[in-house]
């Protein structure tokens, strides 16, 4: 049998599905009608989001960390959306303590964080810390691949679904399964 | 039990220093899960799948552990011991 086989793209484009799942995880999924997968999606990646918050305090989101693993950890998590931008905020306006230092012949240092008595939260260490960092960073991760599922969408994956397979039995294989039956 | 009572989320971290390892299970099972809904083809094998991978990564992630550690306390000793 001859299929009428037309060449189609191995995905499509969707703009606003990709901005969609970068402002929110499984949001883009949403916008594409793919529930189950959108809910899947906002469970898996907010789920680790919070788990490393919940894990290592709101210090393992800083964007101005005096630490230089955490300051790099914010480019993976920036993946999760605004949230983490939100949490970095948060972080940074109502509970990161600094304390001014001054330097030699009346000069001023950079400020450093406060000493844990003076702070308004307790800063994770060790590897507790590291293992909340762990978690936001691969949440941002998983909402890059997310948002490039969503942007790029498997068109053959949706097609393949609609398009029932067809049955192409011919005279052979009609004698063939009249034989083995 | 009293750290416990004191903790207040978000604020505090969580005082798990000494089973911090358990903290690989659910890392392992909230990957897969977001994971997997980006990437199986049928969403009726999305558990399957789902736990499929995270028992992968678990198990996995013990044998890289306890290979590491035959390599570090049994095998460096014997190739480079340390001089007295």
């Amino acid at each position: 049998m001859v299929q009428n086989e037309k060449p189609h793209p191995e995905t499509g484009f969707d703009p606003i599905a990709g901005v969609l799942a970068l402002s929110l995880p499984g949001a883009g999924h949403l916008a594409q009608r793919k529930y189950k997968r959108a809910i899947f999606i906002a469970i898996g990646i907010l789920g680790l989001y919070l788990g490393g918050l919940l894990i290592g305090g709101l210090s393992v989101v800083d964007r101005k960390s005096p630490r230089s693993e955490t300051r790099i950890s914010f480019i993976a998590q920036a993946f999760v959306g605004p949230i983490a931008f939100l949490t970095d905020y948060v972080h940074q306006t109502q509970f990161k303590t600094t304390v001014q230092r001054s330097g030699p012949r009346g000069g001023t240092l950079p400020p450093v964080i406060a000493p844990p008595g003076q702070n308004r939260m307790n800063l994770s260490l060790g590897k507790v810390n590291e293992i909340g960092v762990l978690y936001t960073v691969i949440a941002g991760m998983l909402n890059f691949i997310a948002f490039l599922d969503a942007l790029l969408p498997s068109v053959r994956r949706e097609q393949k679904k609609e398009e029932e397979p067809i049955r192409t039995t011919g005279a052979l294989d009609a004698v063939l399964e009249k034989g083995a039956s | 039990m009293t750290h416990l009572l004191a903790y207040r989320p978000l604020i505090d971290p969580l005082d798990l220093h000494e089973v911090w390892f358990l903290l690989l299970i659910p890392l392992a099972l909230f990957v897969s899960i977001a994971y997997k809904a980006v990437r199986v083809d049928d969403m009726k094998t999305f558990w399957p799948a789902a736990l499929w991978m995270a028992a992968q990564i678990v198990v996995g992630m013990i044998a890289l552990g306890t290979a590491f550690f035959v390599v570090i306390e049994w095998l460096v000793p014997i190739i480079a011991p340390t001089p007295m």
